[in-house]
């Protein structure tokens, strides 16, 4: 029934999405890229591409960083215009998806100020998606106490950073540990509002990605925690509780020690096993993080075969994410004349 | 015309031309436009190809351009059309002109920079003096509380402590922008608890943006607060809100003399700024003069180096190759292109134009005119012809708008599309001028020529129907009289003519009698005329469709065809169908009331449609009393020959083509043993073509040959073969049958017209006197306006779309394969107009 009435709301930008979709690099087009010699090539060539004449107006030479602005700028104005002209219940589905860069924002706000960085400096860095209003006066705050009460309390974050406010100060240690909280909040509320407010073939593709994307966090936390003075417990707080490896795979993670054991955790997951098997820190092999962003970049490409789902949306802008992720490491690559690495993007077609 | 009969023939020719004159001599071809390039070097990416820096530089300008014509815009400087267009600079001019652009920019760009220093310093000023006036107010009220305190202070001492801390408030000034302003004012009273005092002013004014020239609205401020620490948290508030604060002092005297301080910094200021905009506006005009010519020069040369990049480099790096198609009608005016590219750069050496043998499908290239282009493109949206194949837009340009004509025949409606068509012609160089970007209008205007036709063969039609605006003319006076006397005209309400008496035996000069405008069974007469007309029409305009394919046959040396194909296929229209129609014009020539012989009187005429369905099934009906069953001796013998034979066409249609390609092949392979033997003469022939080949190896790619029947296998020919006649056989019928929407639609038109005057206009002329005057002017808005919107717009576009059905699926079907692709030469005019088109 959701299905056959979803076209009336949501139609046209599911067609959107999946148009902007087809314009995504093909292995092909990466094949291409990575042959260029100057920064030059590599913007002719995407002039073939759906990305046209965006760097048209850049005069030469062209840096590293502007490309980086403009194909972000682009992915932005792509999905502001679909948050603009999308209704209830989609428009807080594609608000959701905005929490996350805002919480990336906070954190690099507050990071920079403690690092005595003016904030003018700052703002740039920060993602446009992230932004909102009261983000530049983030820096009257010296605890986290007064970081809700005087900024976040009337931002969407609010609810997630309740559990924060009981830090002391704002220090290195803990504001990465705000952080975390904030994304285990986020993401748990995220998954709550795929699977009981949204629901159907939504919370089918979403739930998959988000539990993905929470034990993701799980592991990844677990490992940088190695050789820090996080204990345990306070480790174990921080774990989204959404994902496949609640609860026991979890609590394993809470009792492990190195990165041997996080790996016999994972052993008893089989997505997650294939991906540990296949990293290694030697020359050559790929990254543990790489081989995450190869699982998120098939998750995502896996939501598009199902239709009537608002998961395409979010796919769409990980998807282009990665792609960005993509063109900036071979420009970066290309920039510096390192050509040794310049293969380990990761294709998405 | 006979150059419209067949597409251009097309000669793959190879290019050897001096690298110094490669660009000159590319820029004349562009000029002539009559040549397009093939890609040499397909797999080659974009940017390794030979002239890609030349391309990038090109970019680079254009950008330049882009900017500076922004620049242009934004200050609604008028940029005067091109008059003469320039031609592509040579390459000392390039440099010329790049360093022109690159030195225009670079003063535009710190004119725009200077511009908003200025601006930026004039927006401080302003927001500082609204800052100063509005604050006034505060002050004022705040002083005048004050002095309330004070003399409370009189009375109690207590109160007087709190004004003196009072008295020890401080506060900043500041402008903040209107939107953020409950945002900002939550923020302030979070970050103190409540203990910051805003008071806050709107400026009506919107002021600029210094960069981007767009309208801010902004509010006034003063936040009170008590104590250091507030005030830099305060501060700290304000920049991450983007709020400007200015000084303020405290004192009505100081901030006074402030005031007229700022008031005449700002008329210096604005005179400053008045100055500048001049020099702008002068650096503009003057370079919004040549901004046309430039932007052209480097579409120009961005075209040339994209064409260059398609050419090979020869091995010894002397000369460049490219190839291309010509229409061998151009290639004088292309070797004169390449001697005057070689003349421009003083090269010594000509460059060469050699043609090569290819078995490749060129291009289709058809040359039109203005009249043609419009037929010519109805033909080709439903396909490109093949190469060399007969066109049939030729005859589409008479066709076309007849078949329109038979269902839009009204002589009013005709007049007004014919006129409006007129107009079109008449005007076409002024409208075409007017560059729009209006799509219905664009269509229309390529379509003038096919309206103004089809509005004149309206009008005839229309006159031959004697429809004009559903009424008939009696111009000619009718051939038919009233036998009866006043009395039984007066008495009866319908009364019968009979042909016999009312008759006078010689028809109205030309079309229908009006007589029957009158009459009662008129729909009934013209349903019976206009079916078979549409009928005949059909029959005949397949027979000519069928009898073109000879024409193809005959040009691409399939004679076998010709007896194979074309003899069983026309032998079986002609024999069904075409006899259909002799039955009609027999049916006419013959009966008639005055007839003598009671077997060829009225009541006796036999319904074609029955006999054509009896021919068929080999049956008959009993004739009524005094009538004979066919209307000439022996018909039904000669009929069941005709179906006989018709059907013996078929299974001639089925094998013929295909047992004969089998045969062939069979011959072929026989005679193959003796060949590969071989006298010394064939090796020769042999090693030329070999050379051949090899000259033109890397030009070849894959699908040279493309569908030669001889390479397929027996049984696809079969099952092309079988489908072909299947459709053919079946489509005799149904294309038939299709050609009665010329009655359909001209019934829909004359009686829509009918109701539309009936219901409409006679609703305004019932009436007489001053009432009727206003009821008819009412009357005539409206039926005139459902006469042009529905009846000639709506009526027009259905008959148009059943006419080009008519062409596409009816005609051209019998002969027309449609597989071509077309000839796009590398021309600079169409590349600057699609240029402008995308803009």
């Amino acid at each position: 029934m959701k299905g056959s009435i979803f076209n009336i709301d949501a139609g046209y930008l599911e067609g959107l999405c999946r148009g902007f979709k087809c314009g995504i690099l093909k292995q092909s087009d990466y094949l291409n890229l990575v042959q260029c010699e100057t920064l030059e090539d590599l913007k002719l060539h995407l002039q073939g591409t759906d990305y046209g004449t965006f760097l048209a107006n850049e005069p030469s030479p062209l840096a590293v960083s502007t490309i980086d602005d403009k194909l972000r700028e682009k992915l932005v104005i792509e999905f502001q215009h679909i948050r603009n002209h999308s209704v209830e219940p989609m428009s807080t589905f594609l608000d959701f998806i905005t929490y996350s860069y805002m919480i990336d924002n906070i954190i690099l706000l507050i990071t920079g100020t403690l690092h005595q960085r003016p904030i003018s400096e700052l703002i740039p860095k920060c993602h446009p998606l992230g932004s909102f209003e009261q983000m530049e006066a983030i820096h009257v705050a010296a605890t986290p106490a007064e970081l809700y009460n005087a900024v976040l309390v009337d931002t969407p974050l609010a609810p997630f950073f309740v559990d924060c406010i009981s830090e002391q100060d704002l220090d290195e240690m803990n504001i990465e540990i705000i952080r975390n909280t904030l994304y285990k909040a986020y993401l748990e509320a995220f998954y709550d509002f795929c699977k009981n407010s949204i629901g159907g073939t939504t919370a089918d593709v979403m739930c998959e990605i988000l539990a993905f994307e929470a034990d993701r966090r799980a592991i990844i936390i677990t490992i940088n925690s190695f050789g820090t003075e996080l204990s345990k417990d306070d480790r174990a707080k921080l774990y989204p509780r959404c994902g496949k490896l609640n609860p026991d795979g979890l609590a394993a993670l809470a009792r492990a020690d190195d990165y041997e054991q996080v790996k016999a955790v994972a052993e008893y997951y089989a997505e997650y096993s294939a991906l540990f098997e296949g990293a290694g820190s030697n020359v050559g092999d790929k990254t543990l993080e790489d081989k995450f962003f190869e699982h998120e970049v098939s998750l995502n490409v896996m939501a598009f075969l199902q239709q009537f789902h608002f998961g395409v949306f979010y796919s769409y802008l990980k998807l282009k994410e990665q792609e960005c992720r993509n063109i900036v490491w071979i420009s970066e690559c290309v920039a510096q004349k390192h050509r040794a690495k310049i293969d380990n993007y990761i294709p998405i077609f | 015309m006979g150059a419209m009969f067949r597409s251009e023939e097309m000669a793959l020719c190879q290019l050897f031309i001096q690298p110094e004159a490669a660009y000159t001599s590319v820029s004349e071809l562009g000029e002539a436009g009559t040549v397009q390039f093939r890609d040499l070097n397909p797999d080659v990416n974009a940017f390794q190809r030979k002239f890609v820096n030349e391309v990038r530089r090109c970019d680079e300008m254009e950008r330049k351009l882009r900017y500076i014509e922004a620049e242009v815009h934004k200050d609604k400087v008028h940029v005067p059309a091109v008059k003469d267009m320039p031609r592509a600079p040579n390459p000392r001019e390039i440099i010329d002109l790049e360093a022109h652009l690159e030195k225009t920019e670079n003063e535009i760009l710190e004119l725009s920079h200077n511009a908003v220093n200025l601006k930026q310093n004039y927006l401080e000023l302003t927001e500082l003096k609204h800052v100063l006036e509005k604050t006034e107010a505060f002050f004022n009220a705040q002083e005048e509380i004050g002095m309330d305190s004070l003399t409370k202070s009189l009375i109690s001492d207590e109160t007087g402590q709190q004004a003196a801390t009072r008295g020890r408030l401080g506060f900043v000034a500041g402008v903040v922008q209107r939107e953020r302003v409950p945002a900002f004012e939550r923020m302030l009273w979070r970050i103190s608890r409540g203990n910051v005092f805003l008071r806050r002013a709107e400026l009506d004014k919107p002021l600029e943006d210094p960069n981007t020239g767009n309208e801010i609205y902004k509010t006034v401020f003063v936040a009170f607060f008590q104590g250091e620490q507030l005030k830099s948290r305060i501060k700290k508030v304000c920049t991450g809100f983007h709020a400007s604060l200015y000084p303020c002092p405290p004192s009505n005297t100081e901030r006074q003399d402030m005031v007229k301080g700022v008031r005449t910094r700002l008329e210096d200021l604005n005179m400053v700024l008045n100055q500048t905009r001049d020099h702008r506006q002068r650096v503009l005009v003057s370079v919004a003069k040549e901004l046309g010519s430039w932007s052209i020069m480097v579409r120009k040369m961005k075209a040339i180096y994209h064409t260059l990049n398609l050419f090979n480099m020869d091995v010894t790096q002397k000369c460049l190759i490219g190839e291309c198609w010509v229409p061998t009608a151009d290639l004088p005016n292309v070797q004169k292109a390449l001697a005057d590219g070689s003349n421009a750069c003083g090269s010594s050496i000509p460059s060469f134009l050699n043609c090569i043998e290819t078995d490749e499908e060129p291009p289709t290239f058809n040359r039109t005119n203005r009249f043609t282009r419009g037929f010519q493109n109805l033909i080709d949206s439903y396909g490109v012809a093949s190469y060399r194949e007969c066109n049939p837009a030729l005859y589409t340009i008479i066709t076309f708008p007849f078949l329109f004509a038979v269902m839009f025949g009204d002589l009013g409606h005709g007049a007004i599309m014919a006129m409006f068509g007129a107009w079109m012609v008449a005007k076409e160089v002024s409208l075409a001028a007017k560059k729009t970007n209006n799509e219905i209008w664009n269509i229309f205007f390529a379509g003038r020529y096919i309206i103004l036709l089809m509005g004149c063969f309206s009008m005839y039609t229309g006159l031959v129907y004697n429809d004009i605006f559903s009424k008939s003319m009696n111009i000619f006076g009718s051939s038919w009289l009233v036998p009866y006397d006043n009395e039984t005209m007066e008495t009866n309400a319908a009364l019968t003519l009979d042909p016999k008496d009312a008759y006078i035996d010689k028809p109205y000069f030309i079309g229908i009698d009006p007589v029957w405008q009158t009459a009662d069974n008129k729909i009934i007469f013209l349903n019976s005329y206009k079916m078979k007309l549409s009928i005949i029409f059909g029959v005949v305009h397949m027979i000519f469709g069928v009898c073109m394919s000879v024409v193809n046959y005959n040009f691409f040396k399939r004679r076998y065809s010709i007896v194979l194909e074309f003899l069983p296929q026309i032998v079986f229209l002609c024999l069904l169908f075409l006899y259909m129609v002799f039955m009609m014009f027999y049916k006419w020539v013959a009966y008639s009331t005055l007839s003598e012989d009671q077997a060829y009187s009225q009541g006796c005429a036999p319904s074609v449609l029955i006999l054509f369905i009896n021919m068929m099934l080999f049956s008959s009906n009993e004739p009524e009393a005094g009538c004979k069953e066919f209307m000439f001796e022996g018909q039904g013998s000669v009929q069941r020959v005709f179906v006989l034979v018709a059907l013996c066409c078929i299974p001639v249609m089925l094998l013929g083509k295909p047992l004969y390609l089998l045969m062939a092949s069979k011959k072929k392979k026989e005679a193959k043993p003796e060949q590969a033997n071989g006298s010394v003469n064939q090796g020769i022939e042999m090693q030329q073509t070999d050379i051949e080949n090899g000259q033109n190896g890397e030009a070849k790619p894959a699908k040279a040959g493309g569908h030669d029947h001889e390479d397929e296998p027996f049984s696809e020919i079969m099952i092309h073969q079988a489908i072909h006649t299947i459709e053919y056989v079946l489509s005799t019928i149904s294309h038939t049958a299709s050609y009665l929407r010329l009655w359909a639609l001209s019934l829909a038109h004359a009686e829509l017209s009918e109701v539309l005057w009936n219901m409409v206009l006679t609703f305004g002329l019932k009436d007489h006197g001053y009432v009727g005057a206003v009821k008819l002017y009412v009357a005539f808005m409206f039926w005139a306006l459902f006469t042009l919107a529905i009846l000639v717009m709506m009526e027009g576009l259905s008959a148009f779309l059943h006419t080009l059905r008519l062409h596409w699926v009816e005609f051209m079907s019998k002969f027309y394969s449609g597989l071509g692709y077309i000839f796009q030469p590398f021309c600079f005019k169409t590349i600057l107009e699609n240029d402008d088109k995308e803009e």
